[in-house]
């Protein structure tokens, strides 16, 4: 008999599989249990309960009391309708279970968690409106025109190398409203720096509770494109941020923001597709992550939040990301990697792009060499010469250009890279503080000119 | 409070059988009421005893009232039922396309008549418009009634060979609709009223691609309700006349062949139809979105009586006659071309605006509710304004953001 009923949990379980993980496992002891009387199919469902739990998410216990509560009642109804369809009507062990779940029961279950994450994340939100500003310089070329290589097209001019400052994308920064959320009680917000690319001269905050207030912007963080705001209030509630272990691949994502004014944010759901991603800065959601709600939260089942809603791309650039708006393919700094840098964002200390300042010949397929060194640059000064050879960077071997890529760019400038060079047959090891684009000097003129007839792989961006 | 009767009778009272006649109840149950639904299950959780006193009444009472207005689209089946149900309600239109307009598109059936909801578009100026339902009936269409200021159309489909221009013969029975003949099994009912809540799950069915043929059902996408909003848009370049509102939803539907399509809720109930391609302006961001059954209901309303009137578009706009904007009292500041803040320059003694207590170098944030970033912005928000209304401000003096209600006196004091 309690193999029957096991099976048919199994099977449940499986479609609810994104609930069961996250909630229902957690709410079934502390809110069923004290709830179910003594008769003998009450006793079953108990039982069941149970087999939920140790088959969904052994070990979970950590919640927040207050969230839980919340979301144990709205599943409360939706998991009593699971186990009646689980459990047979009558006490014969004999019969076998019969009922089936209707979709639209998971379904409805969902819907009601994602509507009271949302209205509970709501405190926590607020509106920012900027005024003035002007639109980010560089937004010429599409993301993607430069990645079909096109062996037609005239090579790029020296000033698209890719460890310059890349070419955004083809978006039009807008002049509605945008998403942060509350990260202290006195009045720090963080959000994205997405929503201060055009540098306004302005912020205005509205607070949950309605108050409107004017934000300074502390700092930003380009590479993770955060930025924080603070306001002059006091006793803001804060919300509570997922920690790395309560964040895994396939749980529900809900992604909430304010674009669209109003007082009810924007929701928009999905799943948490993939961590670590962005050299382990973001985590990615197929919830339509967009500037509707780009600085707004990613949040779990429980409310916590997951992460900050960002634009984000390998290539740099203010804007790099945001061509894949509303595609499946979102990203949102975990609360981890905010608190790492929050210390230095209320000091004033923003984090740009970090760059060495070389100029490589993607072309080349034996390795990654220097051709050209800005002057001043940071490997310039440490000693790096054109013609050397990188080999390896940040302690990852550099076997071709997307190597380097990787290791070097969500470092930010100010950090320092270790650099192994070969220079002919010896073997240099350097200390390499990157530099923000802004500070490097042009690239000197080379001797021998470039020679573009060789066919090109696809050139990587950013670095 | 369906949703809620139902969820309370199978945790008040497990284990009897009912599981049937409860799913049921929520098949048919409507999804709105959350806010209260959720403080009753609270209340529930807190006390069995109230539970079970509160959720056999108004399980009975609800079940009885959602059987009574079960829609024609509401199944009481699975999920299967309520998308065939859907499917069966919408109808592939093909006509003219030019350039990136496609020549095929959706369309919602409202009446057994063969009244037909859709978009207005380019596919509907066709001389004559195919139409082809679920079960691959084909139908010739006509726009009767077009609104491009909410750009919506009304189509009549008729059956195949019959001249469209010519009006249909009368027929004296009530029951079969006098103008096309025909007696379609399944339509839309479209509610006058609609309640969604954040993260509901919602259903887009559409001739996406053109991707269903013949006999073939449109696509069906699923997403979430994201938030209703006023629709503020451009359309390739231009501004998107409709500014009433809209649903936003998580489901791309924004494609080629979707618009017309219909939205419903989990129980096949039409809460939208599938707008347009616009971007938004407060996001330059392309938008999946529904024109809210609410509006489409007072389109159709509007649409057959005058239809019934002899009229295939709405009435002109009255001239606004010479309706000057009012003068607040207020002078904004201006340098030569570039775009400025909307900063006060000036405010005229004894003027409205004085009065309200504005001051030089306020900067305006927004009139009623509009936000203005410049001086072009605060002209074209006046322009509407209308003289004797109070006005709205929104202000920001150094770091204090304010409030202020511009009353202005009647001129005929």
């Amino acid at each position: 008999m309690r193999e029957s009923v096991n099976d048919r949990l199994h099977e449940v379980s499986l479609q609810m599989r994104p609930h069961a993980r996250a909630v229902l496992s957690r709410l079934v002891p502390h809110s069923l249990f004290p709830s179910l009387p003594h008769s003998p199919s009450r006793r079953r469902a108990v039982v069941v309960c149970a087999v939920i739990m140790a088959w969904s998410a052994p070990g979970a216990s950590a919640r927040p009391p207050h969230i839980a509560s919340c979301t144990s009642c709205i599943l409360m109804p939706f998991l009593g309708q699971a186990i009646e369809s689980a459990t047979p009507s009558e006490d014969e062990g004999s019969t076998p279970p019969t009922a089936s779940v209707d979709e639209r029961t998971i379904l409805r279950a969902g819907q009601a968690v994602f509507h009271a994450v949302a209205e509970q994340t709501r405190r926590f939100l607020v509106r920012i409106d900027t005024v003035g500003g002007a639109q980010p310089p560089e937004q010429i070329t599409q993301a993607d025109e430069s990645e079909d290589g096109d062996e037609d097209a005239p090579p790029r001019p020296r000033s698209q190398s890719p460890f310059r400052d890349a070419p955004g994308s083809s978006f039009t920064i807008a002049d509605g409203p945008t998403t942060g959320i509350i990260y202290s009680a006195d009045g720090y917000v963080v959000t994205s720096s997405f929503n201060f690319v055009r540098d306004p001269q302005l912020i205005n905050v509205t607070l949950p509770d309605g108050r409107r207030l004017a934000a300074d912007l502390v700092a930003r963080d380009q590479v993770r494109k955060l930025a924080l705001l603070k306001v002059d209030a006091r006793g803001l509630d804060v919300p509570v941020w997922a920690t790395r272990d309560q964040i895994t691949v396939g749980q529900w994502a809900v992604a909430l923001g304010l674009g669209f004014g109003g007082e009810r944010p924007a929701v928009s759901v999905g799943i948490i597709s993939a961590v670590g991603r962005m050299s382990g800065n973001a985590i990615q959601s197929d919830a339509r992550i967009s500037p509707v709600n780009y600085g707004g939260p990613l949040v779990d089942v429980e409310g916590r939040i997951l992460g900050v809603c960002v634009p984000m791309a390998q290539r740099p650039g203010e804007l790099a990301g945001v061509e894949m708006y509303d595609s499946g393919v979102g990203f949102a700094v975990p609360g981890w990697r905010v608190d790492e840098i929050i210390a230095d964002l209320k000091q004033g200390v923003s984090f740009y792009r970090g760059w060495l300042g070389i100029n490589v010949n993607v072309r080349r397929q034996d390795g990654v060499f220097i051709e050209n060194i800005a002057d001043p640059s940071p490997l310039r000064s440490a000693g790096g010469l054109p013609g050397d050879q990188i080999v390896e960077a940040a302690g990852q071997p550099v076997l071709h250009f997307g190597h380097l890529v990787q290791a070097l760019y969500m470092l930010p400038a100010g950090r320092t890279v270790h650099l192994v060079l070969q220079r002919g047959d010896a073997r240099i090891e350097l200390d390499v503080p990157l530099a923000r684009g802004v500070d490097l000097g042009p690239l000197p003129e080379l001797e021998e000119p470039f020679d573009p007839s060789e066919p090109a792989p696809a050139p990587p961006h950013g670095g | 409070m369906k949703h809620l009767g139902s969820f309370i009778s199978t945790c008040a009272i497990p284990g009897r059988g009912r599981a049937g006649e409860s799913a049921g109840a929520q098949a048919r149950g409507s999804l709105a009421a959350h806010d209260r639904a959720r403080s009753l299950q609270v209340q529930g959780l807190r006390s069995r005893k109230s539970w079970r006193a509160c959720a056999i009444p108004v399980l009975v009472v609800l079940y009885s009232a959602s059987v009574a207005r079960s829609s024609p689209a509401a199944a009481s089946g699975g999920l299967d039922e309520v998308i065939a149900a859907t499917q069966s309600r919408v109808i592939k239109l093909y006509g003219l396309g030019a350039g990136q307009q496609a020549g095929y598109g959706s369309g919602i059936i409202v009446s057994a008549s063969g009244e037909v909801l859709t978009v207005e578009s380019l596919l509907i100026d066709a001389r004559s418009i195919r139409a082809i339902d679920a079960a691959g009936k084909r139908y010739e269409a006509a726009a009767v009634y077009r609104d491009p200021s909410r750009q919506l159309a009304l189509l009549q489909l008729r059956r195949p060979g019959q001249p469209v221009d010519v009006p249909a013969p009368v027929t004296e029975s009530e029951d079969v609709p006098a103008t096309s003949g025909l007696q379609l099994p399944a339509y839309f009912d479209v509610p006058a009223h609609i309640d969604l809540i954040g993260g509901q799950w919602v259903l887009a069915a559409g001739n996406a691609f053109r991707i269903a043929d013949g006999d073939e059902p449109v696509t069906v996408a699923r997403g979430v309700f994201s938030t209703r909003t006023r629709l503020d848009a451009r359309r390739r370049l231009k501004d998107y006349p409709y500014r009433g509102d809209v649903l936003v939803i998580d489901c791309i539907t924004n494609n080629p062949g979707m618009p017309g399509g219909a939205l419903v809720d989990l129980d096949g109930r039409l809460v939208g139809m599938i707008g347009r391609e616009v971007q938004a302006n407060q996001t330059n961001t392309h938008l999946n979105y529904a024109l809210p059954a609410d509006v489409l209901s007072a389109f159709l309303s509007e649409a057959r009586a005058a239809v019934a009137a002899g009229r295939h578009a709405p009435a002109e706009d009255r001239e606004r006659g010479d309706d000057r904007p009012p003068d607040l009292g207020l002078r904004i500041a201006r340098t030569g071309y570039r775009t400025v803040l909307p900063f006060v320059e000036r405010v005229i003694r004894g003027t409205p605006a004085a009065r309200a207590g504005l001051r030089s170098d306020d900067l305006i944030l927004s009139i009623n509710g509009r936000q203005i970033s410049s001086a072009e912005d605060f002209d074209a928000v006046v322009a509407t304004l209308r003289a004797g209304d109070a006005v709205d401000l929104v202000i920001r003096r150094d770091r204090d953001i304010k409030s202020i209600r511009i009353e202005q006196k009647e001129v005929s004091e």
